[in-house]
């Protein structure tokens, strides 16, 4: 009776997926179908044969198919689900997508942990660092080229195990330290790529009564946050498998002067930053940056959004945060990510989804514009003003970019570096010693990897 | 002999009376809670299929980890401070509204309102108004009150306290004003004629005649308080530092964003014993002092 | 006759003397109340402003106009009419089951004889105790297994078995009041055990329901944890559910979330407001044992 009924669905799914001339998979629908009951023969001799011709996507409006999906979402990501349906609504009005949106930090894992149990959802839409960690359980399906190849080959590497690449990345945030442009040009101060010149900033700063940098540590993960770009360019920079020789015992955070430069930036933040930030929530911390209180703020995209909200005319511009050697980089993160089920019972309608989400370009400008991301589909460009594009483009000209992601997968956020940017916090309180802090980052090793 | 078949025929209904309350409480309850314990003796990831079995090594870890013993002295200074401020206050404005002030029902629905709001939003409701309303206020009446209780390690206890007494005090006056107010007056009377004055008369009639709703309240926010967690998440998150991680919290994020589920589970499960255990002695000990009364 | 005697005892306390003394709390009271009002004053004051006031005014400083469009996007988010009935229908009928089955469970249990019956009590208050939020992988696998996610059944089922524990342990401290005489002349009159409880004890036991049926209700209402395990799906979420997917995504934009609050919140405290007599009488006999 189970199997009927898979049998079933697997063939309205196909008829649909067929039907709507979207073809990314229908060899997969075929290899399925004769192992399902005799009963999907008969379904499938009309609908194999004609389907790439068959291109009238409104003929296949009875066949109703719904799709659930996960969603986990960072602040800045709310929203584009409605986008997303209407831009469905359009291309494949057969297709409904049940959406489920949590919050990425707290709420996501958990549920995706539910559902191991029950079965994923068929659409998972997470980050890029998410698919590392649940590809190597096993549970994504790999996403099939034609929409692959619609997107940055850059956005493919991280998302790519064993030759098979089981994540669609949609866009992706720029980190570094935002500054005010116009406080920047009255002062006289130069975008700093040392050391020396950051601090010589940071000393006129207090020395004329200007916060040197906006921040936020009541929240946790931007701690942990910044603590990574740090990481970036004062370790990974020089030693990119930094994660695997430390789960050797090569290298350690007691040892290591170079991970213990990165984690004693944060006091540096500390030091010149409001006195109350561990009570000061983003949306305040921004809008203070805004209205000249501060100089700076070592963060990510997500933070244009607030600052536009705020004040349309805001300039702004982005650098990297300096390092000891003097070469920083500009650090990209692949945000969005669609994950697909390796198990969904409606691969072709999935394939429907990835299709609108790789190749509606008006849906990906609408998006970026909303979310105030870079884009990283071919040929797609978000249009809202961001006063650091120029900068961002003079980065990714000189080669001075570098994905994240990188480092996450070396060291992953769960576990190590949340909990590292705990025990930063209980260092930067007084509670703990650098020392101890430190201590603690090593006696976490079991947790560094997602393996 | 027939008295005791009778009892025992008795007892067998008795029995099927139980029967359904309890099947359903054992498949909803005990039942996860031996698969927890389960999960405890492995070092599961919460998502591969093998669960590899690894003994009470949990267990003994846990006496080594430092933050595990930090998450319990928050959870602990947090419900002791609960149980003591909210069960005097809850009492203490349970006496006021009795006492023959006007509108009475109109303090009563403003001090009930806020439980009638999730925890999650206090929380953030509260972080606001430490970060931003309430240092306005110094501004206005130029004081210099330090109201940023959740920025330091020192003060986010108070600052907690604060917010969840704001939430559930409301709750719990309403019964002890339900339970003064069902104090036979004639009580009273006779104390006052035996020359008792009005906190002799609350000590020795008031108090005892509440021996039950207090035991209902004691029990009620220790184990509330042990629990808590929704508080925290929109709040402090656990921050500063770990100073405000609590118990739960601390298993939530070992067990799922660590992915270390079979040692979150060995720290449920000694949650439990230990709220079995504190919930035990209360009981015993109040239940004790409401026969006495 | 209790209800006549328990209307003198009113009259009685709404003739205290009003003295100098009662004039003080009276003050007193009313600083409390202003500064338990503040939070929620807080709350609305957010909810109408727009977002450039809420980062450039201060917090203190009332709106220039009211932003309805905060609440019109907080309905349509939080999509009141579903949510709303199906808390609704999620806490009526748990909260009447248990009534029913706590009440049943406690009589048996308190007039057993024998360890099996002690054992019993002991083993369902256990339940009170145990932190749910740290055993939500394998509440989800065991109701995933049975079936029970994703249905209205379920989560029902599931709010009882979370309650009864509290609902027995409630009721059995009220199973003193019944008169055991009454139980054993109706017993001597032919009375089965089911039908004793129905006609001797549970009448009786008509104030502590009362207790046991607001507090549940309370707990119910106000569950995040289940609610989001159990019924996930579009139709079926709960006004805690929709709050608080709506609240972490608009964090940012919180103006909106705080008219969301506003929103969930008026209905609950419209029907407190409206039952609080009977909230009131429900607890007044619950807290002194009938």
């Amino acid at each position: 009776m189970k199997r009927k009924l898979l049998s079933a669905i697997l063939c309205s799914a196909m008829v649909a997926g067929a039907l709507t001339g979207c073809g990314g998979s229908t060899d997969d629908g075929a290899a399925q179908a004769p192992a399902a009951e005799p009963a999907a023969e008969e379904a499938e001799a009309p609908a194999a044969e004609p389907a790439e011709e068959a291109e009238t996507p409104a003929a296949a409006t009875d066949e109703a198919v719904t799709l659930t999906v996960l969603a986990g979402q960072s602040t800045t990501d709310a929203g584009i689900e409605d986008m997303i349906d209407a831009a469905l609504a359009e291309k494949y009005p057969n297709i409904t997508l049940e959406w489920e949106c949590t919050g990425w930090d707290g709420e996501f894992h958990p549920k995706m942990q539910q559902y191991m149990q029950s079965g994923l959802p068929d659409i998972i839409i997470g980050k890029a660092q998410d698919v590392n960690t649940y590809a190597s359980q096993g549970l994504l399906g790999e996403i099939d080229a034609t929409y692959l190849d619609r997107g940055l080959d850059a956005a493919r590497e991280n998302v790519t195990f064993d030759g098979k690449t089981y994540g669609l990345v949609y866009n992706a945030l720029y980190q570094g330290v935002y500054y005010n442009k116009t406080m920047f040009a009255e002062n006289g101060w130069s975008v700093p790529t040392t050391q020396a010149e950051l601090q010589a900033i940071v000393d006129d700063c207090n020395a004329k009564g200007i916060v040197p940098f906006a921040s936020h540590m009541v929240d946790t993960w931007s701690i942990g946050n910044v603590t990574m770009q740090f990481m970036m360019n004062d370790v990974f920079n020089t030693t990119p498998d930094w994660g695997d020789k430390f789960r050797a015992g090569e290298v350690s955070f007691a040892d290591d002067k170079a991970a213990q430069t990165a984690y004693s930036y944060n006091k540096l933040i500390f030091d010149n930053t409001y006195p109350e930030t561990f009570s000061t929530e983003q949306t305040d911390c921004d809008a203070r940056m805004v209205l000249g209180e501060a100089a700076m703020k070592v963060s990510g995209s997500w933070s244009i959004q607030n600052f536009l909200d705020i004040d349309e005319n805001f300039d702004f511009g982005i650098f990297p945060f300096p390092n000891q050697t003097g070469d920083s980089k500009l650090i990209f993160e692949p945000n969005i990510a669609i994950m697909t089920s390796a198990e969904t019972e409606h691969q072709d309608a999935v394939n429907c989804v990835l299709d609108v989400l790789s190749g509606d370009k008006d849906l990906a400008v609408e998006i970026l514009d909303f979310t105030k991301t870079a884009s990283m589909l071919k040929d797609v460009a978000p249009t809202f003003p961001n006063p650091s594009q120029a900068d961002i483009d003079e980065y990714a000209s000189k080669g001075m970019i570098v994905d994240v992601t990188l480092g996450n997968n070396q060291l992953v956020w769960g576990g190590f570096q949340e909990e590292n940017a705990a025990d930063i916090a209980a260092y930067l309180q007084g509670d703990i010693s650098f020392e101890d802090c430190l201590a603690a980052s090593d006696a976490r090793v079991g947790s560094s990897s997602a393996q | 002999m027939k008295k005791k078949t009778m009892q025992d025929k008795m007892n067998r209904q008795y029995f099927l009376l139980i029967l359904p309350g309890m099947v359903i409480f054992t498949i909803g309850v005990i039942l996860p809670l031996l698969l927890a314990f389960r999960y405890s003796v492995t070092s599961w990831d919460g998502m591969s299929v093998e669960k590899e079995f690894v003994g009470i090594s949990n267990y003994i870890n846990l006496w080594k980890d430092a933050n595990f013993r930090q998450a319990w002295w928050f959870t602990i200074k947090f419900t002791i401070s609960n149980t003591i401020v909210q069960n005097v206050f809850a009492l203490l404005f349970a006496v006021a509204l009795d006492s023959g002030i006007k509108g009475q029902k109109i303090y009563r629905t403003i001090l009930f309102i806020p439980c009638l709001v999730s925890a999650v939003i206090v929380g953030f409701v509260w972080l606001k108004l430490y970060s931003n309303v309430l240092p306005e206020l110094n501004e206005i009446f130029g004081t210099n009150i330090n109201f940023l209780l959740f920025g330091d390690g020192k003060t986010v206890l108070t600052g907690l306290v604060i917010a969840n007494n704001w939430q559930w005090i409301g709750y719990w006056m309403l019964i002890y004003l339900a339970g003064l107010q069902s104090v036979p007056s004639d009580l009273y009377e006779a104390a006052k004629v035996d020359g008792a004055n009005a906190v002799q008369r609350f000590f020795n009639v008031t108090i005892p005649m509440l021996a039950p709703a207090i035991t209902i309240c004691v029990v009620g926010i220790t184990t509330g308080s042990l629990k808590v967690y929704d508080l925290l998440v929109s709040s402090t998150g656990g921050g500063p530092g770990r100073a405000s991680t609590s118990v739960i919290q601390m298993i939530y994020s070992t067990a799922i964003s660590g992915r270390q589920y079979g040692y979150g589970s060995a720290m449920s499960v000694t949650l439990v014993f230990i709220l079995l255990l504190v919930a035990m002695i209360q009981v015993k000990g109040l239940k004790s002092k409401e026969v006495q009364s | 006759m209790a209800m006549r005697k328990r209307a003198r005892q009113e009259e009685e306390i709404n003739r205290k003397p009003y003295t100098a003394s009662t004039f003080v709390v009276q003050v007193v009271m009313t600083v409390v109340a202003v500064l338990f009002l503040f939070p929620l004053f807080v709350i609305l004051n957010y909810s109408f402003k727009t977002k450039k006031e809420l980062y450039l005014t201060s917090p203190l400083k009332l709106p220039d106009s009211l932003q309805w469009a905060n609440y019109e996007a907080a309905l349509k988010k939080l999509n009141l009419t579903t949510t709303f009935t199906n808390t609704f229908i999620y806490t009526a009928v748990s909260v009447l089951i248990l009534a029913l089955l706590c009440g049943v469970t406690a009589w048996a249990i308190s007039r057993g004889k024998g360890k099996f019956f002690q054992f019993s009590f002991v083993y369902f208050v256990i339940g009170i105790l145990i932190p749910f939020q740290a055993l939500f992988l394998p509440i989800y696998t065991i109701g995933y297994k049975m079936h029970l996610t994703n249905t209205r059944y379920g989560i029902i089922f599931m709010y009882i078995a979370t309650g009864i524990s509290f609902g027995v342990f409630l009721m059995n401290s009220f199973m003193s009041t019944v008169p055991l005489e009454l139980e054993e002349a109706a017993r001597i009159d032919g009375c089965s055990v089911v039908k004793t409880y129905f006609i001797i004890v549970f009448p009786l036991l008509k104030p502590a329901f009362a207790t046991l049926i607001i507090m549940q209700a309370f707990q119910i209402w106000n569950d995040y944890l289940l609610a989001s395990l159990y019924v996930s799906k579009k139709g079926l979420k709960t006004l805690t559910v929709a709050i608080q997917s709506l609240f972490s995504a608009q964090a940012s934009d919180y103006t909106t979330a705080m008219a969301a609050i506003v929103v969930s919140v008026l209905p609950i405290s419209i029907l407190f407001l409206s039952l609080q007599k009977y909230f009131i009488k429900g607890m007044t006999v619950g807290a002194v044992k009938g």
